[in-house]
């Protein structure tokens, strides 16, 4: 965003960027049986972003987040879809979840383990990818900047196409013959 | 023989042009050797059927049986018979491909890859014992064939054939559908072996509705009025595929189709009046327009269009013992009509030119060539010694034959008959005189090269047959009889003679081959040979300017509606909302709505729901855009607060989180408006009249909403779903959160879904959000060329 920076300002929000992101997991990880999940964690970590985009700018984000979010979000559609694909290797239904109740682990005792957390991480990444992209391209635009850069443009462009009324005049000769 | 060869006949070819790509970026002009290779292993394959093609045989693999679809395929003699044609047309094309598509050619693996498909979409149709099955692939070839016209789409020639072919074929191919599912209601089984074994016996109404309905299907493949203006348009397509889908193969599919459902609807009172009339018609009107054609290929598609309006007539003149020679006219055409064009697609490679007034005198350049010319446009005309003549001789007697039978039909197919016949002599005079004698042209002195060899083999192979079979009648008549089929042919017939004497057809014949001689040498004396077709019977170009006009009405359509402009819609569809909905609850609940107590909540909820509606008086009262914006999202912090009193956690925090998110971004996006356009500067001042609509409008569906929850509240419904999950949710899910649970278990698909269109949505928002598109050039450079920022252009010139 346009304006001053605050030392204090970027000084939280770097811990304060932490500290939501292990909530944010806090939240994806106890989602099955406790208010939370994969969405309400992305949207967490989504936060988390903005808040350091405020702090240390948007260009200085970009520098530390090398991957493109939209193949973040790609991977989580591919993850959640792996998991819902994975049960039909063993003849079950497409989705199937399956679930464990480990006793007795070493340091962590009581554990319960499920599919569905697979799942829910893929929507994690997925949300948390486009919120983010969306984050940059806006923010990038707002402050002047091309909202993209000249790689992704390749990416996501598509031709030029002519609009409709630019077209020669309807009803040309369209055979060979007609001279 | 195990009928593993017919998967291997059908899909081997499918596997091929899966590879065909792949194979075409290595080996360029030589990726038509593989292609044939495939091409011949399938040819060889149908070729293992004849031995047992007299009995009908089904093969079955189940494909959904949910629908009661399987992979069955019927192999008869019809189906080995056209299996044939298909299969070594296709090697020949190939092998004149190879020859055809050189270097000035590209992407030689997507051409390769495409005719390997369509020949597998052929062999499936032909094959096809199933109606279902024989629609999808007869959908398929359509969409090759597509594909192939417009191979080289950067013309706009080859663009508008082929979105004409598409959509005169598939469009038909839909009503066709109609027609084949209202059929297998009416006999109970879509299987072809029990249909044609047992077919409806009902001759009235609704079989003929059902037959028109396929036989729609069938004339706009096979190019037939009023759908017959596509194919000379499909000739924009390399001349490989216009010998193989548009004159040997594809557009038979309505001729293989008749004589495929002949013993259905051969008892239909329409069907005889109907195939007659179109189809004699239209091979009338497809000759006149064949001799009055410039264009070497438009003049050879007219002429198909012509020969198939005879083939499918043939099929409806026929009796209901039988056809005699349907496979001798057929394959007289094959013969033919490949070899003109293999040798049309050589004189425009050789001089450059198809138009039969720029190009003369090859005979001394191109012997060779001019011999199979000779051969081909002698057998069109049916001149002694060639197939044609065989087929000419037995229409004509079978007309004759006919034409006492059915008295005014019989009349008409005589005079249409006899009429073409004239014409086509006539002009395959014109084709063959107009190529190869007179003067040598400026196209001819200057651009002419010899064709290579190896492209002459597969057009003399083509014209040898039609000769050499032509000699030999007997043996012709003798191997055509070994496929026909029981309710379609009568084995009655006698056998092929070349000699019968002096008959009435011989003299006919001859007066026929001499008048066509004739006008042909008038028409070249007073120079007519410069005569263009007539604006009346140029339906191509009324197509296209429909075409235009639904573009231009679709246009306008959106303008009206565009999604940019609210103001315009949303009063309508608010409206619409009020009364119709507001009109059904007032009729429904009326004043009943009143008769119940009415309390005020507790204090806590109350207040919080006071709050909200401060929250929005602030909106619609400040002014500036970021006040009424805090103001939105208080109310929306205020609800979240509501599903907490009620005691949902997780639509609290999502609900909080979603506002806090949505909030930042809508700020960062009204902070790209300059400053002016808060003041509405921009926006035209609106009257008081539309002011109070738009006040009216909004308490209607204020209170709608209003009324609704009310409504909706009273009574608690009856069946819950929420119970049913918080009671299976620990036992079936094994977690205790059941909004969790919801989401990633019992409704796991949807929530894939909707991650899904979030991608997808997201992709599509950031093409969009693009300032700048891609050239055509810099796109066909791929994604690793030059993006589209006239930054880089400077980049790129110190490079060079």
């Amino acid at each position: 965003m346009i304006g001053p920076r605050s030392w204090i300002f970027q000084v939280v929000v770097r811990f304060a960027f932490f500290i939501i992101n292990v909530f944010a997991l806090y939240l994806l990880l106890r989602g099955h049986n406790q208010p939370g999940g994969g969405f309400i964690a992305g949207l967490a970590s989504a936060a988390a972003l903005i808040l350091l985009s405020l702090a240390i700018g948007i260009e200085a984000l970009h520098r530390l987040i090398r991957v493109d979010p939209v193949r973040m979000a790609a991977g989580g559609l591919l993850l959640a879809l792996l998991s819902g694909a994975g049960p039909m290797l063993g003849g079950a239904a497409f989705l199937t979840q399956f679930n464990w109740h480990l006793h007795d682990l070493p340091l962590l005792g009581e554990l319960h383990v499920g599919t569905p957390l697979v799942f829910d991480f893929g929507v994690y990444l997925v949300v948390i990818g486009i919120c983010a992209k969306i984050i940059f391209v806006l923010v990038e635009s707002t402050e002047g900047l091309p909202g993209l850069v000249v790689e992704e443009e390749r990416r996501y462009s598509s031709p030029l196409e002519e609009p409709i009324e630019e077209r020669p005049a309807a009803g040309k000769e369209m055979g060979r013959d007609a001279d | 023989m195990p009928p593993v060869s017919l998967l291997i006949a059908i899909f081997f070819p499918v596997l091929g042009a899966a590879l065909m790509p792949a194979l075409g970026r290595r080996l360029g002009p030589r990726t038509g050797w593989v292609a044939l290779a495939f091409a011949v292993v399938s040819a060889s394959m149908v070729a293992s059927f004849i031995p047992q093609a007299q009995d009908a045989h089904t093969h079955s693999w189940p494909w959904v049986p949910s629908l009661g679809l399987s992979l069955t395929f019927l192999v008869d003699g019809l189906a080995v018979f056209f299996g044939l044609v298909v299969s070594l047309m296709g090697v020949l094309v190939m092998l004149y491909g190879t020859f055809y598509l050189d270097d000035h050619y590209r992407d030689h693996g997507r051409f390769y890859s495409y005719l390997l498909l369509f020949m597998a979409a052929m062999l499936g149709t032909v094959f096809a014992g199933h109606l279902l099955l024989l629609f999808i692939f007869w959908e398929l070839t359509g969409i090759t064939s597509f594909l192939l016209i417009g191979f080289n789409h950067e013309t706009d020639a080859s663009r508008d054939g082929a979105r004409m072919a598409l959509l005169v074929t598939s469009l038909t191919g839909l009503v066709m559908l109609v027609g084949i599912v209202l059929l297998g209601q009416m006999a109970g089984t879509m299987e072809l072996s029990e249909l044609l074994a047992n077919p409806p016996r009902e001759a009235t109404g609704l079989l003929n509705i059902v037959m028109l309905l396929v036989m729609v299907g069938a004339f706009g493949k096979s190019a037939q009025f009023p759908f017959h203006f596509w194919l000379p348009n499909a000739m924009a397509a390399p001349t490989p595929v216009s010998a193989y889908l548009h004159s040997a193969t594809m557009v038979k599919l309505g001729v293989f189709l008749c004589g495929r459902l002949f013993p259905v609807f051969q008892q239909c009172e329409w069907w005889m009046p109907l195939l007659a009339i179109v189809s004699f018609g239209t091979m009338l009107l497809g000759a006149v327009m064949a001799f009055l054609a410039v264009d070497l290929k438009a003049m050879l598609a007219y002429s198909t269009v012509s020969q198939l309006g005879f083939l499918i007539g043939y099929y409806g003149m026929a009796p209901a013992r039988g056809v005699d020679f349907d496979y001798l006219h057929i394959l007289n055409h094959v013969f033919y009509k490949g070899s003109l064009f293999m040798v049309a697609g050589i004189v425009d490679h050789a001089t450059g030119t198809r138009d039969i007034r720029a190009v003369g005198g090859l005979w001394r350049r191109a012997p060779l060539l001019a011999v199979i010319a000779l051969i081909g446009c002698a057998t069109m005309a049916g001149l002694p010694g060639t197939t044609g003549f065989l087929s000419k001789e037995y229409m004509l007697k079978e007309v004759f034959s006919a034409f006492t039978e059915h008295r005014i039909l019989g009349w008409y197919a005589l005079v249409a008959i006899v009429l073409t016949s004239f014409i086509k002599v006539a002009f395959s005079a014109r084709v063959f005189h107009g190529v190869f004698f007179g003067p040598e042209t400026e196209a001819v002195k200057h651009h002419f090269h010899k064709p290579p060899l190896g492209m002459l083999v597969p057009p003399l192979l083509l014209a040898a047959a039609c000769l050499l079979l032509g000699l030999m009648p007997s043996f012709l008549g003798q191997s055509l009889a070994t496929l026909e089929v029981t309710g379609l042919h009568n084995h009655a017939h006698g056998e092929l003679h070349l000699w019968h004497g002096v008959t009435r057809e011989l003299l006919a014949s001859m007066a026929l081959v001499a008048g066509g001689f004739l006008t042909y040498a008038i028409v070249y004396r007073i120079h007519l040979n410069d005569h263009k077709i007539p604006a009346l019977l140029r339906w191509d170009v009324g197509f296209q300017r429909g075409l235009d006009g639904f573009g231009r009405l679709t246009k306008r359509v959106t303008r009206w509606l565009r999604s940019d402009s609210p103001l315009d819609y949303l009063p309508v569809m608010l409206a619409t909302l009020t009364l119709v909905v507001g009109g059904a609850l007032v009729r429904g609940v009326g004043a009943s709505l009143f008769d119940g107590t009415w309390t005020l909540p507790d204090a806590l909820r109350s207040m919080t729901a006071g709050l909200i509606i401060a929250a929005v008086l602030g909106v619609m009262l400040l002014r500036g855009w970021i006040p009424q914006l805090l103001c939105l999202s208080v109310a929306g912090f205020l609800v979240s607060f509501y599903y907490v009193l009620y005691r949902a956690p997780d639509l609290a925090m999502t609900q909080l989180l979603v506002e806090t998110v949505t909030l930042i971004l809508v700020l960062i996006l009204l902070s790209r408006f300059p400053g002016s356009t808060e003041q509405e500067e921009c926006l035209r001042p609106l009257g008081v009249g539309r002011r109070l609509l738009n006040v009216g409008l909004s308490l209607g569906v204020g209170v709608l909403m209003f009324t609704l929850v009310a409504v909706f509240s009273r009574e608690p419904p009856a069946n819950r779903v929420g119970d049913l999950i918080l009671d299976r949710t620990v036992p079936l899910a094994a977690g205790s959160n059941a909004v969790n649970t919801t989401l990633v278990d019992f409704r796991g698909l949807d929530t894939l879904g909707e991650i899904a269109v979030l991608v997808i949505t997201t992709l599509g928002c950031l093409g969009l959000l693009m300032r700048r598109k891609r050239t055509r050039e810099e796109y066909r450079a791929g994604a690793k060329g030059p993006a589209g920022m006239g930054l880089e252009q400077a980049g790129l010139e110190d490079q060079a």
